[in-house]
């Protein structure tokens, strides 16, 4: 594997970054473009933790060097050291990488510092020899210095070891490429001792090893090959196994698998604080035991396992003991002498701190991780090996046991997983799968709560990239069964926990771009949720991620977590604000995210930015979260029923207004502490050990001091003042904040504006109505007008009708009239005739008369008669002659008088036609 | 090895300038719609949705962690085009707590399974089922059998697969990641099938 890594600037194609990882063809141009800054920052961060290191190691060496002395004297040189020591550089993988790495310390500029520094250096040696061991508190520990990257990466250290070397360890560099490859090499011990920074180490080791020791050593990076090999009893001590001649002869020329290798002594101090930090927490755990009942009683109980199992190895048994009791000397011992806590023997925690948020060096990372995971002081012996020995059990034993069948599925799982981790990484060849399969299949076992879940075996897969397969399994212990607990189990709850806490913190922080994210209808979980569970692995560029990993595993928290996803919102909001609907909103931020190659800006804009976000404040927001969480769990795991909904607006408002409270508890909760402690320190100042529990027992967060010194006391008065002052500071800010989030939201807020704009609407509504019904009721009035405009008309109508008939009866009556005129006219005319027929007769008479009357008036008598009858006749004739006379005399009046009756009668039968 | 990204850069690129015209409000010619992968670890969801949004198969492609997101348009022939927001879950058993976020308000689920594996076709049927109970009612679903290509290992019956779509008013169709068959055909399938605004 190392081999691989080491040749990688050869076989790398343009597509993969330094560490090996695929790079997305979108981000070559700009990978390329910061791989220079990178370089820059490398050399810069370089040189610091150089400088910070030598400071450690001078110190550390004041401190520690009586003690290991001692340890140191009981040794005795074995021969077979060297097959050891020949086998570190096996870590690396291949003993042939040895050489192209020394070959490169030896032409490196800091082999010049060496020759030079080496002249003053060399009256340190014994201060050096003697330092070593008590880095490594259990002598089985031995191989102290590598790593699978150190065949290529230790130089810094070097340099710095190199200061401590002595003269003639300049002259014997040379043989060490040697002593890889060639068993050969086995027999000059001593010169090979000198050969190297190592070899130092193991010198000093040697001292005090035993002669199986090393067999044990040997044998450990061969098992790493072999998956067959990994059911076999691996500690040479049972040398009854017939493996061991095979590791023997083997070892050298395969690849090598490296089981543990022990960190290197510089990094010792770090190592310490940071274990002390993990027996605090196991204290605290141990106090809960029967509440929490977590794994690391697991943990213990195996540690009784192993030991048990070591019985044959009395040799190693001892040494453990011994080591153990050497530790719990050496604290007694600290805790005695200095009867100070934790923070004080650490003064230069902060400037670590500082150091690590620039960044650890690539060469450093992986013992540095190990470090800050503590994993030396999580390690229990022969325990990893055990649990991978439980696979022979279980395949060969209970067959279909319950637990077997969940393991069976998890191993599925994990063959399911293993190609597909970082495919296609020159690492993780046949060799690294085997590693990488190990070392899930272990955890699984080793945490049955959690067994395997996806996620971790991109962290496995990074954990072997930077350290060798076992160390790799407790920092993974580590990880997800401290920084991540709860996180990866089944339900998974921890994680959806964080996600509510998450959004809670995106609404005080972002609030309009939270609305923003709302109106799009997208949820910040649907992305924050693959960003906490991935720990940004695939996330972000690499080299932005193992920034972020830098600082959350030195911070022993997911403080980090929670403050990088915060720091990419605030780079990245600004632009998803512009975004316009959800499928460009997300595709936005996760393409900007992973182009984040800006790896330094955005570890200080999350460092410093959000100091506000404190464990502690988590803790109160997990707190809160955690019940709404489970009480879904417990429903969907009873029922099945109907996932609950988002909490409603109104409740997510009443959090955010009731968070401002919680963060002056929190700054109480922070000074309550230190007041128990000061009680316990000045009751207890005699009895360490107890006062040493008590410590344990608090909080890990708050750094509780207790010093019998008051000057000392008075500095760190000071120091948490000006904390305090600082978190007083942070929380004004974040009042100031939420005021103005409360004014925007007041401007947004028209609803006063809106409501009268509805009031006037309304009145113009109303009044329109009333202006409607106006007209209506005018319409119906036309209406009636016209109805009755239509009768009259009706009416008129009839009337005109009427009196056309009566008309044409009046015409009627006119006609007969005039047809009885006419019929009168007739008769008339007939009567005429009548008349003149009548006259004429009486004319004729009355000739005959007159003629009779001549006659006979010669008688006169009838003259007389004639006379007498004469005058009626007259009168008669008289009349009528007369009114014929009348009629004759006036023949034109007649006829006048004829004439306009005539004309009335013509003219009336000329009417008649009409 | 080109494990590369779960971001559609070219797509992103090409829809926000779609996007651009289209707005975020559905009409009747340009939809956009919410679909969710469900289905067992390994059955190749990602693949499905690489090798439809980018074109691209990928023998080792990398486990997918929660979630990742990816979007495509596709054209109709009657002129509607339909953006599909295409969400591709985590398929390990334990990460079904998340889904619920993902598949809640989706308007597309599509549930796959491995024809090589009984075991992924028993999953695809939890998932039905939780999404009938959990899932909006009018949720287009679809069952999709992949890795169609692997017909000498098939294990499960294309028949099995229609008798259980069809009991349960699903979409069925077999793909091929790998070789691209019927990958398109199965979204534009489901485009048909999606409920269309009303034109008012």
């Amino acid at each position: 594997m190392a081999e691989k890594i080491s040749h990688l600037s050869h076989t790398l194609e343009p597509k993969r970054d330094a560490y090996g990882f695929a790079l997305r063809p979108q981000h070559l141009q700009r990978y390329r473009e910061y791989a220079n800054i990178y370089k820059e920052e490398e050399d810069e961060r370089s040189e610091k933790w150089k400088n910070f290191l030598e400071q450690q190691a001078d110190t550390a060496q004041n401190c520690w060097s009586q003690r290991l002395h001692k340890e140191s004297l009981p040794s005795g040189v074995s021969e077979h050291r060297d097959g050891t020591v020949s086998d570190r550089p096996a870590e690396g993988d291949d003993p042939s990488d040895n050489k192209p790495s020394d070959s490169r310390i030896g032409s490196s500029p800091e082999r010049e510092v060496h020759s030079t520094e080496n002249l003053r250096s060399r009256e340190h040696k014994d201060r050096t020899v003697s330092d070593r061991p008590a880095e490594g508190d259990d002598p089985s520990d031995n191989k102290p210095s590598d790593s699978p990257i150190g065949s290529s990466l230790e130089r810094e250290v070097h340099s710095t070891e190199n200061l401590r070397s002595s003269e003639h360890r300049d002259g014997t560099v040379s043989d060490r490429p040697a002593e890889g490859d060639d068993p050969s090499d086995n027999k000059p011990s001593d010169s090979s001792i000198g050969s190297s920074p190592e070899r130092e180490v193991h010198s000093t080791e040697n001292l005090r090893s035993s002669e199986h020791r090393d067999g044990t050593v040997s044998d450990r990076p061969a098992e790493g090959d072999d998956p067959s090999d990994n059911n076999k009893p691996s500690d040479s001590s049972i040398g009854s196994s017939p493996e061991r001649e095979v590791h023997s002869t083997e070892k050298l020329k395969s690849d090598k698998v490296p089981r543990w290798a022990n960190i290197r002594p510089v990094l010792g101090a770090i190592e310490n604080m940071m274990s002390f930090r993990i027996e605090k927490a196991k204290n605290v755990e141990d106090d809960l035991k029967g509440v929490n009942g977590a794994h690391l009683p697991t943990v213990d109980e195996v540690s009784h396992l192993g030991q048990n199992s070591e019985d044959d190895s009395e040799g190693d048994v001892e040494i453990d003991e011994a080591s153990n009791g050497s530790t719990h000397s050496c604290k007694g011992e600290r805790a005695a002498s200095e009867g100070t806590p934790l923070e004080s023997s650490f003064p230069w925690r902060e400037e670590l701190e500082c150091l690590v948020r620039g960044g650890v060096p690539k060469d450093l990372r992986g013992e540095v991780w190990q470090a800050f995971v503590g994993v030396r002081t999580r390690r229990i012996e022969r325990y990893y090996q055990d649990l991978l020995a439980r696979e022979a059990s279980d395949d060969e034993g209970k067959a279909l046991d319950n637990s077997c069948d969940v393991q069976q599925k998890l191993k599925k799982q994990i063959e399911k997983d293993i190609p597909r981790t970082f495919p296609g990484h020159p690492a993780l060849d046949e060799n690294g799968r085997n590693s990488l399969r190990r070392l899930l299949i272990a955890y699984a076992r080793h945490n049955p709560s959690v067994g395997y879940c996806q996620a971790m075996n991109f962290f496995a897969g990074l954990l072997l990239l930077l350290m060798p397969e076992e160390n790799a399994f407790w920092a993974l212990v580590g990880i997800i069964d401290d920084y991540f607990g709860g996180y990866y189990t089944e339900e998974m709850i921890e994680s959806q926990v964080d996600q509510l806490v998450f959004e809670e913190l995106m609404r005080e922080r972002f609030p309009k771009l939270v609305n923003h994210l709302d109106f799009l209808g997208v949820q910040v979980a649907w992305i924050s949720g693959p960003w906490f569970l991935s720990i940004f692995v695939n996330m972000l560029p690499w080299e932005s991620v193992l920034r972020i990993w830098d600082v959350l595993l030195f911070e022993g928290n997911r403080v980090m977590l929670f403050r990088t996803a915060l720091a990419l919102m605030e780079l990245y909001g600004p632009a998803i604000v512009t975004t316009k609907d959800a499928g460009d909103a997300i595709t936005l931020l996760q393409s900007l995210a992973g182009s984040t190659f800006d790896s330094s800006q955005l570890v200080l804009t999350a460092c410093m930015g959000f100091l506000a976000i404190t464990e502690a404040r988590l803790h109160n927001l997990r707190e809160k979260h955690r019940p709404s969480v489970l009480e879904v769990v417990e429903e969907r795991s009873r029922k099945g029923r109907v996932w609950k909904d988002s909490k409603g607006l109104a409740t997510k408002l009443y959090s955010f207004k009731h968070d401002t409270p919680s963060l002056v508890k929190e700054t109480k909760s922070i000074e309550r502490p230190e007041d128990v402690a000061a009680d316990a320190d000045a009751s207890h100042l005699d009895n360490s050990s107890h006062l040493e529990d008590l410590l344990g027992g608090l909080a890990v967060d708050s750094e509780v001091d207790s010093l019998p010194d008051l000057q000392e006391q008075v500095v760190w008065l000071k120091v948490e003042l000006c904390r305090l002052l600082e978190e007083k500071r942070s929380a004004i800010l974040r009042a100031e904040e939420l005021e103005t989030a409360l004014m925007e939201m007041v401007q947004q807020d028209n609803r006063l504006q809106l409501s009268a704009r509805m009031e006037q609407l309304e009145q113009e509504v109303t009044e329109l109505r009333q202006a409607l019904a106006d007209k209506k009721e005018q319409e119906t009035a036309m209406l009636q007008v016209l109805m009755r405009v239509e009768q009259e008309q009706r009416v008129t109508e009839d009337a005109r009708i009427c009196a056309e008939q009566e008309v044409a009866a009046q015409k009627y009556a006119v006609h007969v009239l005039q047809e009885k005129y006419e019929i009168a006219m007739i008769s008339l005319a007939q009567m005429e005739k009548r008349v003149v027929m009548a006259e004429s007769m009486l004319e004729a008479t009355l000739q005959y008369e007159s003629g009779q009357n001549k006659a006979q008036q010669s008688p006169g008598s009838a003259r007389s008669q004639s006379s007498a009858q004469e005058t009626p006749a007259r009168r008669i004739g008289l009349f009528g002659l007369g009114w014929r006379d009348r009629n004759k005399g006036k023949p034109s009046v007649e006829e006048s008088c004829e004439s306009p009756q005539k004309e009335i009668t013509n003219r009336e039968l000329e009417q008649q036609p009409k | 090895m080109g494990c590369s990204s779960s971001l559609p850069d070219r797509a992103s690129g090409r829809l926000s300038g779609l996007n651009s015209e289209n707005g975020s409000v559905n009409d009747a010619k340009n939809l956009r719609v919410k679909l969710v992968l469900l289905g067992d670890s390994g059955v190749g969801k990602s693949c499905i949705v690489l090798r439809f949004v980018r074109g691209q198969f990928d023998p080792t492609s990398k486990v997918t962690i929660g979630a990742s997101f990816l979007s495509q348009t596709i054209a109709l022939q009657d002129s509607t085009t339909v953006k599909f927001e295409i969400w591709d879950t985590a398929g390990q058993e334990r990460y079904a707590a998340l889904a619920p976020l993902y598949y809640r308000g989706a308007a597309v689920a599509v549930v796959v399974y491995d024809i090589t594996s009984p075991e992924s076709f028993q999953k695809a049927q939890y998932w039905v089922k939780e999404l009938q109970k959990h899932g909006s009612p009018d949720m287009v679903m679809a069952l999709v059998g992949n890795k169609a290509d692997l017909q000498e290992n098939r294990e499960v019956t294309v028949q099995d697969g229609i008798d259980y779509a069809e009991k349960n008013g699903m979409f069925f169709i077999e793909t091929s990641a790998k070789t691209a068959d019927n990958i398109n055909q199965l979204f534009e399938e489901i485009a048909k099938r999606l409920p269309r605004p009303t034109p008012s």
